[in-house]
């Protein structure tokens, strides 16, 4: 990984048009302004990867929920039935 | 109604052409209806049949849903208009408190000429990826 040392204000181009500015640093946070053309896709990380992780429970439940979903007529009470 | 033929699976495959989040290699799927009329389908890729899951246009549990796609999502599926978008979402299921739950973080939206579609990550979007959903009204 290529370290960069900035001070508020600084910037890094990332090849011809990305443009990344520190704009601030305070209390442990950085705020961090990114200029790029409007087809390349700019996520917070951990928003990606909170979609990744649903992806993977999603599959990982696909069956179960199949059952669940598909035999469930909607008039079926939801509380489980008394003996 | 004439019985499916491959060219009618071809005609409803949908190109996820950046793989999905968690699945970056599989690019083909096909939606098919888990029953009749029913609220749910199931998203099946073509590239790995072991792998799919549930998905569900939001709007039926969700009417106020209002995802917006950032300039570079439209233009990567060449979406000229918003009436050519279909949009649904990933269903997980927990067995053990029996709730289902939507992703409304990362619909699928799919654009409806090209049969091209992304899951699109609504970043700075309140959303949850677990919002519980009522079987019983669904």
């Amino acid at each position: 990984m290529l370290v960069l040392t900035r001070r508020p204000g600084e910037s890094i181009v990332v090849g011809q048009d990305i443009i990344i500015t520190v704009i601030e640093i305070k209390g442990g946070q950085v705020r961090i302004g990114i200029d790029a053309p409007r087809e390349v896709q700019v996520h917070r990380e951990e928003v990606y990867e909170q979609v990744r992780q649903e992806n993977i429970a999603a599959v990982a439940s696909s069956q179960k929920a199949k059952e669940a979903l598909s035999g469930t007529p909607a008039e079926e009470p939801k509380e489980p039935r008394q003996p | 109604m004439s019985q499916p033929t491959d060219d009618n699976l071809e005609e409803k495959v949908v190109h996820f052409t950046d793989g999905l989040p968690g699945f970056p290699d599989l690019e083909r799927f096909v939606v098919i209806e888990l029953r009749e009329n029913g609220a749910f389908q199931q998203l099946q890729s073509i590239d790995d049949p072991s792998i799919s899951m549930i998905v569900c246009v939001p709007w039926l549990f969700f009417p106020d849903y209002a995802p917006i796609l950032s300039d570079a999502e439209e233009h990567e599926l060449e979406l000229e208009s918003a009436s050519d978008a279909i949009v649904f979402v990933p269903v997980s299921f927990d067995a053990e408190t029996r709730q289902a739950s939507l992703n409304l973080l990362g619909p699928f939206v799919v654009n409806s000429r090209t049969r091209r579609g992304r899951q699109v990550v609504l970043t700075g979007s309140e959303y949850s990826v677990r919002a519980p959903i009522d079987l019983v009204s669904g």
